[in-house]
């Protein structure tokens, strides 16, 4: 299933030319994380069935990352949301 | 005319593989997914432990989701100690099923031949063969010669993109019917006494003083002080009704067949490098499949042009005798990826609460194996230590299980 995804530089592109990069949570305070909640925060996932916030990095684009919402049901709506 | 239409319709109903039931008020225990691994655990919560006052749960109808939708493949030629001896067992079971449930599950044990092209896999393979043989499990390594005796319409000359270097070959796996297997599992779990409601949704999970109460579905409320969730790749969204999180990616996996052809090919056949698998089930079909687009998504009418276009260049370029075949179904079915390729068999801070999930793509070989531990598990509250290591712990103990040799390894990030 092909589907496009509004990358903030390069407008809507196949979403082959992009890599998905997990959900969007906080990430914790290197300086203080014990390892358990480290190992939470690379492992554990919400997974949500539905509208869900997340990165994608655009491999063979202009190289960006950016956070979309997209929903895991049907890919539809994919909505560009900020840059980072 | 009208009594023979009466008695044509009674014996219909009579040959019914399992009973519909009222939603009782409550059960002793409540099993989410009406699948292979949730049907097997409470047909041997009947068998071994007495235990039928139990209801399945199951959102669609028995079998829709992954249990029907895999490549029927069987094997045990896993890569890590823990695995093997699960998955060996489960191999060795299915003729066991077959006679005491009384159901053709056309188990067929032609062996699995994987391919690999080039010589560090070829190394890597050598060590997974060593490991099955030590844990005595048949399987051996062969060059490309002893591939082709196996497989004749083989390519093993260099014209390939990726010319074959060497093959394991494990006799005892093979195929077996998974339809035949959910349905076999269904009738003999209902003739035990376990309700089956189909058609109903689990809404959310009652937890009263760290300890499971019930479930609220959508047909009404049951009171329960055992749930397992066992439902594949929906298993992180029950999952969150008792937010926990699990380390799993709900990713689709593709899978096609072909038309009929004649019989040609007697052996599941598999490269990671070229990113496919084929057998031929005994409709004559060609059964292919792998691959995943690695992005998270609950959609099972999930097919891609681009997955197409691979697998037909893959399989003609093993397999040149296949150019021109049609292919006449594609479909895909949701797995449950961890990221150690290890499924996760657990019990949780809460009392009562079970799960039997992250199986990816390897939750039918190992379905009935697991529901008869499951079912232990479940009926004496301790855990037996064939399942020890499968416990959702092991992410925190950063103790992840070295499963991601055993196959393809596909997560989100590649």
């Amino acid at each position: 299933m092909s589907f496009l995804i509004d990358c903030p530089h390069c407008g809507p592109r196949n979403i082959y030319e992009f890599r998905f990069g997990g959900e969007v949570k906080p990430r914790p305070d290197e300086n203080r994380v014990t390892d358990e909640e480290w190992a939470d925060y690379i492992y554990l996932a919400d997974n949500v069935c539905g509208p869900q916030n997340e990165w994608w990095f655009h491999t063979r684009g202009c190289g960006c990352w950016f956070a979309v919402t997209r929903d895991t049901r049907t890919n539809l709506p994919v909505i560009c949301e900020e840059k980072a | 005319m009208f009594r023979e239409f009466v008695n044509k319709f009674r014996r219909n109903r009579d040959r019914r593989l399992w009973r519909k039931h009222p939603l009782q008020k409550s059960y002793d225990a409540v099993i989410i997914g009406g699948g292979l691994h949730g049907l097997g655990a409470a047909y041997y919560l009947g068998r071994d432990h007495g235990m039928t006052n139990v209801a399945v749960i199951e959102r669609r109808y028995v079998g829709y989701g992954g249990s029907g939708r895999n490549t029927s493949i069987v094997r045990s030629n896993q890569r890590s100690k823990e695995n093997i001896p699960l998955y060996d067992e489960g191999l060795k079971l299915w003729p066991e099923l077959m006679r005491e449930l009384d159901f053709n599950l056309m188990c067929f044990n032609c062996g699995n031949l994987n391919l690999v092209h080039a010589e560090a896999e070829a190394a890597a393979l050598k060590m997974t063969v060593a490991t099955a043989q030590f844990m005595g499990v048949k399987s051996e390594f062969l060059t490309p010669e002893e591939c082709k005796k196996l497989v004749p319409q083989l390519d093993i000359s260099d014209r390939l993109r990726f010319p074959i270097v060497g093959g394991m070959y494990h006799p005892p796996g093979g195929t077996v019917r998974h339809d035949a297997v959910v349905w076999a599992l269904a009738r003999g779990a209902d003739k035990l006494g376990t309700h089956i409601h189909q058609l109903t949704e689990v809404q959310g999970i009652d937890v009263e003083d760290g300890k499971v109460t019930g479930v609220r579905t959508d047909k009404g409320i049951i009171r329960t002080p055992i749930v397992l969730n066992a439902a594949g790749g929906y298993s992180p969204t029950i999952s969150s009704m008792v937010c926990i999180q699990l380390p799993i990616s709900v990713l689709p996996l593709q899978a096609m067949v072909s038309e009929p052809l004649k019989p040609f090919l007697d052996h599941v056949l598999s490269s990671g490098r070229y990113h496919a698998y084929a057998s031929q089930s005994l409709k004559g079909e060609i059964v292919t499949g792998s691959h995943m687009d690695p992005w998270p998504t609950y959609n099972t009418a999930y097919t891609s042009a681009r997955y197409l276009k691979h697998q037909g260049e893959a399989l003609i370029d093993m397999m040149p005798c296949l150019r021109g075949t049609r292919f006449m179904r594609i479909w895909a079915g949701l797995t449950d990826m961890t990221p150690d390729m290890a499924p996760i068999m657990s019990d949780s801070h809460i009392e009562g609460y079970y799960m039997d999930c992250g199986w990816g793509y390897f939750g039918f070989k190992s379905g009935p194996i697991t529901g008869r531990y499951m079912a232990e598990w479940l009926a004496s509250r301790k855990c037996p230590d064939i399942l020890k290591p499968f416990s959702l712990r092991r992410y925190r103990d950063y103790n992840l299980q070295r499963e991601t040799g055993a196959t393809m390894y596909y997560t989100p990030w590649n």
